[in-house]
């Protein structure tokens, strides 16, 4: 009896891993058990985009193309989908991942991909707007009740104020800001020839820590690093309208509007799919996307949208890239030159 | 003298000596171990269990989980066979080059799992030394499931490896020498005489490279491209999601692999355990 009993424990000692194994296993495959009840596989879309499109992308327009799409044809669509620093972006698309349409935070990345031999010359220019999806303004992110007493860009070249930048490596966002910075600089002084290096070097010595996307860096401020974020506004606006923003947002008296663009990389889609990625880039210039858009924070290329979203702030003297002579020159001028020959070299990095 | 009595310390006389160094090992490994384990659950079920659950309920979380369970299984079983065969060949066969081969294949425990992902892409990816000669075929191992297996293959081959080799050069020669004896051949005695002895090994080295297939961060990040629905691992869509700052999607997947390598661990110890036991 009590022989019997321990010959029973021990069999079940070896079943029981045996038996959790065989369970994980099945749940692991089930959802490729050829069922009968299966219907036909859905078409599919591989879009990469930069971090901060993430939710928008996924909650709002995504499932609006699917059901446009679903109610024109009937066939169901899925799409396949990675949300990384703009940089990160543009270096796998270089690498070789499959994406069909990315979604880039400044022509820069666009550019690059050009170089590569990943898409023809300037081929984003031929879709609508010169391939500008979206736009939003660089803004400070401060904490509840601004305690810095935070109103623009020359308050955070105090010497007690902490800041959190993406960085530039990596992060489209990072270069907006540099871009932003030096700009204001420039426009607050016109008659000062080195009033925008002065502002960024200002800015760059308060820099306490840099993370890879702009998303990134505002997970870290929102984990309690630094007094101020220099971000899109579309992040602040974003967390705002669900009642979770823990943070204030200032508007510069003077900033640059970051413009996304959108690149087809033709090479990654199929001949069988190509009216369906043409119609979701058009999808994504429409009307009901650009609303979509507006209402997740972005500020839409169509102007008389965005008085959709009250949430707007104002901002005095706004100005886009092409006031400082496109990215090229800017990257040229004032990122590679400015921040990254002067500032880091003054400040020891 | 001194020696008997270093061998058999008086037993009541350690129990109060002992409460201060253990007391001091529980105070360090309290914030070190348990505190950080302790605050992913926590999290993962501040907001009840339904938030708990729907935040597992999502197609990507249910993706990843099935993703990384499904190349966990793979890995162990490719391993399993690969790494009982160089732990045969190591034991068995007396050759030169034997020790650095045997160095070779224990590399991947040393090297960083970033530095395997890195030479991966630099050899299979589209502008990788072999991936170049592949993309007239249009075959592209890497940014695909495939890709992922190959990189969680390198990562734990050593696993595998190192429980069988110690047991097959620690058995008896004499079964197998008897075997020959008989007339079987090499095969015949592998599958008759050592297979049913290294049973216990085959069970652990696979759980072990299963466990550690399930949290491969390093290697994966870098070839799988990140890709939701296709590529995207669970440690991935932990990292993904806790970046966005999703908190309570990364923390629900979390809690879920930490329960799953509790669960492993629990099955090695009680494997091994009863090995030992049973051999006293």
């Amino acid at each position: 009896m009590h022989l019997q009993r321990h010959l029973l424990a021990r069999r079940l000692q070896t079943l029981l891993p045996a038996l959790v194994l065989s369970l994980l296993g099945f749940y692991a495959v089930w959802p490729w058990l050829p069922l009968p009840a299966s219907a036909a596989p859905p078409r599919t879309i591989v879009f990469y985009g930069f971090s901060i499109l993430g939710e928008v992308m996924n909650q709002s327009v995504f499932p609006a193309f699917q059901q446009e799409w679903q109610a024109r044809t009937g066939e169901r669509v899925e799409f396949i989908s990675s949300f990384g620093g703009s940089g990160t972006v543009t270096n796998q698309v270089i690498m070789g991942v499959p994406a069909e349409l990315a979604l880039l935070s400044l022509e820069l990345d666009a550019q690059r991909l050009s170089d590569n031999g990943v898409v023809p010359a300037q081929s984003w220019r031929r879709l609508p707007q010169g391939g500008i999806v979206n736009r939003t303004p660089f803004v400070i992110l401060v904490r509840p009740g601004n305690p810095k007493g935070i109103r623009d860009f020359t308050d955070l070249t105090r010497p007690d104020v902490k800041v959190i930048h993406p960085d530039p490596l990596t992060s489209g966002g990072a270069n907006w800001a540099i871009v932003a910075e030096y700009g204001a600089g420039m426009r607050g002084q016109p008659g000062n020839p080195s009033a925008g290096y002065d502002l960024l070097l200002g800015v760059w010595r308060n820099v306490v820590a840099q993370a890879a996307s702009a998303r990134a860096a505002r997970t870290q401020f929102d984990n309690g690093f630094g007094d101020a974020l220099i971000t899109y506004e579309q992040e602040a606006l974003y967390d705002q309208a669900r009642g979770k923003l823990r943070a204030e947002v200032v508007y510069p008296h003077s900033t640059v509007l970051s413009e996304h663009t959108l690149v087809v990389v033709e090479r990654n889609i199929p001949a069988r799919d190509r009216d369906l990625v043409d119609a979701f880039v058009a999808f994504l210039w429409s009307e009901s996307a650009q609303r979509l858009f507006v209402q997740g924070g972005f500020r839409s290329v169509d102007d008389k949208l965005n008085a959709g979203n009250p949430a707007f702030g104002v901002i005095a003297d706004p100005f886009r890239i092409d006031d400082l002579g496109g990215w090229a020159k800017a990257k040229r001028e004032i990122v590679d030159a400015v921040w990254k020959s002067k500032v880091l070299k003054e400040l020891g990095r | 003298m001194t020696t008997t009595t270093l061998a058999t310390p008086a037993a009541p006389r350690r129990r109060p000596a002992a409460l201060v160094p253990v007391g001091m090992l529980v105070l360090v490994l309290l914030p070190l171990l348990l505190l950080p384990l302790a605050a992913v659950f926590v999290f993962a079920f501040r907001g009840g269990l339904t938030a708990f659950l729907s935040a597992l309920n999502t197609q990507d979380a249910r993706f990843a989980l099935r993703f990384s369970l499904l190349i966990a299984f793979a890995t162990a079983i490719v391993n399993a066979v690969l790494g009982t065969f160089a732990a045969y060949v190591l034991s068995k066969y007396r050759f030169p080059g034997e020790r650095p081969l045997g160095i070779v294949v224990n590399l991947p425990v040393a090297i960083p799992t970033v530095v395997v992902g890195t030479s991966l892409l630099l050899l299979w990816g589209p502008i990788g030394l072999l991936g170049r000669l592949l993309e007239p075929t249009g075959f592209q191992p890497m940014f695909t499931p495939f890709g992922v297996l190959l990189a969680h293959l390198f990562v734990t081959f050593p696993y595998m490896l190192g429980t069988i080799k110690p047991l097959l050069d620690e058995l008896e020669t004499t079964y197998e020498e008897a075997a020959y004896t008989i007339g079987a051949n090499r095969w015949q005695t592998f599958r008759h005489i050592l297979l049913p002895a290294l049973r216990g090994g085959l069970f652990t080295g696979a759980l072990l490279t299963f466990a550690h297939s399930l949290g491969e961060f390093g290697a994966t990040v870098l070839v799988s491209g990140n890709l939701r629905l296709r590529t995207q691992t669970a440690p991935l869509y932990i990292f993904a999601q806790f970046e966005a700052g999703n908190l309570a999607a990364a923390n629900a997947v979390a809690a879920v692999l930490a329960l799953l390598s509790f669960v492993i661990f629990f099955f090695l110890l009680r494997y091994t355990g009863r090995r030992t036991e049973g051999r006293l």
